[in-house]
Parts: C-alpha cells; sequence; structure tokens
C-alpha cells in the first residue's frame, strides 16, 4: 500500500500538512497537541482502512475528507470526557461537508474487533501466540519461523501454525460471544 | 487433527489465491453442499482474515507514529517558512499522489477489500442470531404469561421521548413504560422500533430507554443539542414537541415556577398545554437545549404542567456503570436558527412511544 509503507513519502507530506491543520484547530477548541496527534492519526488510519476496503470515492480533496473526519473524531472524544466541560457552541458548519458518520462507526467496530483478537491472543499462550504474531504481525517467513522458534523444516512450522490457528479461533469465537 | 490442518491450509490458499482452478472449484462446490465445512470453512477464513488486518493495521499505525514523530522534529526546529511554503505549494500535487497512491492500493489490496467485508458480514451474523435468540426467549415468556392471565386483553398507552444519542439511547417517562410488556418507537418516518430499558429513577419519573435495532439512527446527524445541567430562569421561555396524538404537536409556553407539584425541586412548573401522551416529551428553552421532560400536569387547571429538570437525566446517567456510560450530547448547532428550523431538526430526535400491556 503506497499510503501505508511503499510511499513514506506521500504518507509524511499528507500527515504533516493534516497535522499542521489539525493541530491549530484543535487549539482553538480546548485540546493541546497529543489530542491533535491522536485525532491525526486516527484520521489517517480511518482514511487507510476505508481504501483499502475499496469503497472510497474522493467526492472533495483528500485534505477536506480528512479534516471533517478529524473533526468528528475530536467531538466525539470531547463529547465522552466527564462533565464540566464548556460546549462549544459556534460550530453549525460542522453538517455542511458531512462528517462521515458510517466511517467512523465503521472505524470503532474494526478497532474493537481488533482489540478483542489481541485478547484472544493474548489467552493463547506461548509459544503460539510469538509464533502468529510474528508470522501475520511482523511477515516473518516460514522458514524464518522455523529457525526462530526451533522447528526442524519449514512445513512443521507451518503445521505449528495450523495447529495454532485453529486454537486462536476456539478463543477469539468463544470470547465474542460472551 | 490431520483434518484440521487441512482445512487451514485450504484456508489460506483460498485466500492467497493459490488454488489451481479445480481445487477452487471443489471448494466451492463443497461449500454449497456442506453447510458443516462451509461453516468452518468461513471462521477459517475469517480468522486468517482478522489476522491478517490486524497485522496490516499495526503496521501503519507504527509507520503513522514514526511519520509523526519525523513532522514534530521538523516543526520543533523550526525549520524555514520557505520549507513549509514549498509543501502547502505542494499539497494539491500531494494530494493528487495520494489519490493516485490508493487507486494503486485498490488494485493490489482488492484482497484486502474482501477481506475486511467479511469481517463486517461475520459481525452482523452474528448480533443477528443473537437477536432471534433474544426474540424467541421474549416470545417464551410471552407465551408463559398468557397462559397465567387473561390473554385478549392488550391495553395500549402512548408517550413521547426523545433521543440521548444518536445511536439510539432515549429519554423518556418512567410512569409511560412501566410494567409495560414491551415497548416500541415510531420514528419521524413512521417506523417502529423495539426499545429495551436501560436505567430508571421512578422518584424522578426519567427513564432511558435504548433502540436494539442493527445499525439504527435518529438522524444521520448527532444530536444538535445538549442538556442542560442547571436550573433556568423563572420565565424561561420554553417549547415542547409531543405526541398527543399521531402526529407531533408544537406547544410553547415560559417556565412558571422554579419548583414542579407540591414544591418537588427535580421539576419546574411550566406554563404550557400538554395532553395525554405528551409525557416524556423534550422541553427545550430558546436555544434549543433540553431543560426538562414533560411528566405530568395539574387536572383542575388547564395549561399548567410539570416537567421534571434535566438535571435528573444526568444524574440517572452518572449512575450507570462505567462500561455503558452514555456519551451526552456536547455540541448546540441550534442556537441560531429561527425556531421552524428548530423544530424541523429536533422533529427527527422526538419519537413516539407505544407502550404495550396485557
Amino acid at each position: 500500500m503506497k499510503l501505508a509503507a511503499g510511499d513514506r513519502k506521500v504518507m509524511e507530506l499528507v500527515y504533516s500538512q493534516h497535522y499542521r491543520f489539525v493541530c491549530k484547530w484543535i487549539g482553538k477548541t480546548g485540546g493541546n497537541e497529543e489530542d491533535a496527534a491522536d485525532v491525526c492519526q486516527e484520521s489517517m488510519i480511518v482514511l487507510y482502512e476505508k481504501a483499502k476496503n475499496g469503497d472510497f470515492e474522493l467526492t472533495c480533496k483528500l485534505s477536506t475528507y480528512l479534516f471533517a473526519i478529524a473533526r468528528n473524531l475530536w467531538h466525539k472524544k470531547l463529547q465522552s470526557r466527564p462533565k464540566g466541560f464548556v460546549a462549544m457552541e459556534d460550530d453549525e458548519d460542522l453538517n455542511i461537508e458531512g462528517n462521515y458518520e458510517d466511517d467512523i462507526k465503521a472505524h470503532h467496530e474494526r478497532e474493537l474487533h481488533y482489540a478483542q483478537l489481541d485478547k484472544a491472543l493474548a489467552q493463547l499462550g506461548e509459544p503460539c501466540s510469538s509464533l502468529l504474531k510474528s508470522f501475520y504481525f511482523k511477515n516473518s517467513s516460514m522458514q524464518q519461523l522455523a529457525t526462530d522458534f526451533g522447528y526442524t523444516n519449514a512445513d512443521n512450522a507451518k503445521t505449528q501454525k495450523y495447529k495454532c490457528l485453529a486454537r486462536l479461533k476456539k478463543i477469539f469465537y468463544n470470547t465474542q460471544v460472551k | 487433527m490431520g483434518n484440521d490442518k487441512n482445512i487451514w491450509e485450504l484456508a489460506e490458499a483460498y485466500l492467497d489465491n493459490k488454488l489451481a482452478e479445480q481445487e477452487r472449484a471443489a471448494v466451492e462446490e463443497r461449500r454449497l453442499s456442506d453447510s458443516v465445512f462451509a461453516a468452518e470453512f468461513q471462521d477459517c477464513i475469517n480468522m486468517l482474515n482478522a489476522m491478517k488486518g490486524s497485522g496490516e493495521h499495526k503496521q501503519y499505525k507504527q509507520a503513522l507514529k514514526e511519520v509523526h514523530e519525523q513532522v514534530v522534529n521538523v516543526t520543533d526546529e523550526e525549520l524555514l517558512p520557505k520549507t513549509i511554503r514549498l509543501w502547502r505549494n505542494n499539497w494539491r500535487t500531494a494530494a493528487i499522489a495520494a489519490s493516485i497512491a490508493i487507486l494503486t492500493s485498490l488494485t493490489t489490496f482488492w484482497f484486502a477489500q474482501h477481506n475486511n467485508k467479511k469481517i463486517a458480514s461475520q459481525y452482523s451474523l452474528l448480533r443477528r442470531d443473537l437477536e432471534t435468540y433474544k426474540r424467541s426467549q421474549n416470545k417464551i415468556i410471552g407465551d408463559i404469561k398468557r397462559q397465567a392471565s387473561t390473554p385478549e386483553l392488550e391495553a395500549r398507552y402512548t408517550g413521547t421521548g426523545f433521543a440521548l444519542t444518536n445511536d439510539g439511547y432515549l429519554v423518556s417517562s418512567y410512569h409511560v413504560i412501566a410494567g409495560a410488556d414491551s415497548v416500541y418507537i415510531q420514528n419521524k418516518d413512521g417506523e417502529y422500533y423495539k426499545a429495551d430499558m436501560v436505567a430508571f429513577n421512578e422518584a424522578t419519573d426519567v427513564v432511558i430507554l435504548k433502540v436494539e435495532h442493527e445499525g439504527f439512527t435518529f438522524n444521520k446527524q448527532d444530536i444538535p443539542y445538549t442538556i442542560a445541567k442547571n436550573k433556568k430562569k423563572l420565565g424561561s421561555r420554553v417549547f415542547t414537541l409531543g405526541f398527543p396524538q399521531d402526529e407531533i404537536v408544537y406547544n410553547e409556553g415560559y417556565i412558571s415556577a422554579k419548583n414542579g407539584y407540591g414544591g418537588d425541586s427535580t421539576q419546574y412548573r411550566l406554563d404550557i398545554p400538554a395532553g395525554p401522551g405528551q409525557s416524556g416529551a423534550p422541553v427545550a428553552d430558546a436555544s434549543g437545549n433540553i431543560i426538562g421532560i414533560i411528566t405530568g400536569k395539574e387536572s383542575e387547571s388547564e395549561g399548567t404542567t410539570y416537567a421534571v429538570a434535566s438535571e435528573a437525566i444526568l444524574e440517572l446517567l452518572s449512575t450507570l456503570p462505567k462500561e455503558n456510560s452514555i456519551r451526552v450530547p456536547a455540541t448546540n448547532r441550534l442556537s441560531r436558527m429561527s425556531r421552524e428550523n428548530q423544530i424541523e431538526k429536533l422533529e427527527y430526535y422526538t419519537c413516539a412511544i407505544k407502550v404495550y400491556k396485557k
């Protein structure tokens, strides 16, 4: 994915501009730099997942889209903060560009989904947990895994991987149903 | 066990597009004919997709963090404005480049797209199952009850409610739904949705309900009003929207006393016409913020109505356990609108409540 890893330059460019915008705006509405960074990165992730999903049609400038997402995320954050926070009254234009509710919702659901997966992985125990993590999260090859985890060959490691997956599946679906 | 390994291998090859045409066809056929296999196979695919998706997600997050560090460092060093201007000028080009990048990614990652959709559908499937489960459970309860009491009579009450969050939490009067077998809301478009009780306070007569329908929202936009934290002043102009009849009805008036019936300090006394069915209706101030909930009226004098002050809503919300906490709307987008436009917006978030009792 070009925006993700292949083309770091594009990502840097988009991000730096986006960050500047959001920083200014969030500063005005009572947030700090940390908030801005959070919101910025989260909105980039929304964009990334959306692009990956394939149903992304740019109906406006990329920056506009990103900013709308960031703004919405920030509002949600403000709303979830404890009472005593001063409500803002002057953002009637919030709806003009749309606030991409669906995208944000999908994003939150996805985050939850992945968080559950992480939980399941943690419950899985070793060496399964590490094995799966290095294969799926770090893109290690089967051969690499075999040497790292002390299997005689790649095929053995593969068999082990499938066993681990089967166990993970059990844990994962059990926690989801509660 | 050997079989177990097999299905994973198959699923992985299937996803990576590494199956020969014949093998692929065989898998598809087996999925159609063998439902046990199909379900298990789908689970495997979902699992693999989740792992892959999660991995990519993590890597992207990491990359973002690194980029952030880089960007912040550049800003910190106060790079000359020239550079910034250069970036600014190139922004459009960058945006185009990025769009192209996204397009490219679509072709490269059409698989991933495939994946995520399936994750989503798996989600809804799971929920639907739970829903039907719940429904059948309700039915069972209903049946038992029906046997015990007289079956034919089914009394019906109506009230009004208004949204607390766009995704289905709403507020009404407790007495409207007290003792109900089932509660439905009817939204602006006349559609019925079942609602469940989340919390109530009998003393203040407030109830919080939740529409259980998957994907339900009151409107496309978030709630445009806030819930007042403090009592408004005597004489404040207020208005209300409610359902004393099938159609929504608007009324306006003012706060005529700071305390309600019998000096109840959790209430207001209002001078505003209200009829049966308007219990639970929102009372809003001039800028459209919710200040109370209609709860009752004086039977002797026409036009004297009592409303629970909105603090009672917040108080009830604060009693909810942390994991179920509800985010209260924090922004008002109605304050500068004309009354007509305020009403137009508010209509989306006000609903009739239909209560079924035996």
